[in-house]
């Protein structure tokens, strides 16, 4: 109903989700000795999304380890600065996603209220 | 449901990283005690953190089984992240280094010779691990707000 984008913006604001669980298990365990950090593929994910528009929503992504080259002495190679800008990345990208979104859910709302005083 | 499985996560950092904060300061506390029910000088005592994989909650487990049932009525985001980890304490180790002997005789735990043991204490290393430990709980909150201000956001959709 409101167009072939709105399956596409949810595949990006889900994406964004992971992004954000990720970054939450790196952040939590930036102290723990041995822990790797996690990431996964967002652009080769969406780009799956861009070639089937439909029904991709709630498909699980791979989740892997970044591979990191600075690692700490126990094991560790959390950056906590590159978690943070990722988070805040993901948070401003994910809030205009919601933006876009809802001028969408707002102009169908909009017609059908017009509609509505067009019968009246 | 993955919004609210980041907040769970970063509630384990948090929790973890207050237990870390509480031994901190009870090393700083005592770091003059000369006296502990087990005998002898404090001892130093530092926790172990380990990661765990993050299970999906039981409510999520729920709400998926009931979209098994109804033939998939709603998407159940991202049911396999348990490749993320969330993170506990695992266990307290107490420090083995050897005490600090000082010669104060007049003291009432001082030894025959006019010694005695005082835990290892270095403040230093002390505040420099509370430092990085408040830094990591902050970075965990910061990870909370994120994910509640992005689940906001989709709530204002609704609205319209």
């Amino acid at each position: 109903m409101l167009g072939p984008q709105t399956h596409l913006t949810a595949r990006y604001m889900d994406l964004l989700s992971l992004t954000q669980s990720v970054t939450a298990s790196n952040i939590a365990n930036a102290d723990t000795p041995g822990y790797r950090t996690l990431t996964f593929d967002f652009q080769s994910e969406f780009r799956r999304a861009l070639e089937d528009p439909k029904g991709q929503a709630g498909e699980s992504a791979a989740v892997f380890e970044a591979g990191l080259s600075a690692v700490k002495n126990d094991g560790n190679d959390v950056i906590l600065e590159r978690e943070l800008r990722l988070m805040s990345e993901s948070a401003i990208r994910f809030r205009h996603a919601a933006l876009m979104l809802r001028g969408g859910i707002r102009g169908v709302r909009m017609a059908i209220q017009e509609g509505r005083g067009a019968i009246g | 449901m993955s919004l609210f499985n980041a907040i769970d996560l970063s509630a384990t950092g948090l929790a973890a990283q207050r237990a870390r904060v509480e031994f901190l300061t009870q090393n700083i506390a005592n770091a003059e005690t000369t006296r502990t029910p087990e005998g002898g000088p404090y001892r130093r005592r530092s926790v172990i953190f380990e990661s765990r994989s993050f299970a999906t909650s039981r409510f999520q487990n729920t709400l998926n089984q009931v979209n098994v049932l109804n033939n998939g009525w709603f998407s159940a985001p991202f049911p396999g992240t348990s490749e993320l980890q969330g993170v506990r304490v695992s266990g307290v180790v107490v420090d083995p280094s050897e005490p600090e002997r000082r010669y104060m005789p007049e003291h009432p735990d001082a030894d025959e010779l006019g010694y005695v043991e005082f835990p290892p204490f270095s403040p230093v290393r002390d505040m420099v691990d509370l430092t990085a430990s408040v830094r990591s709980y902050q970075a965990n909150l910061s990870a909370i707000e994120a994910a509640r201000d992005m689940i906001n956001s989709t709530l204002e959709l609704a609205r319209g």
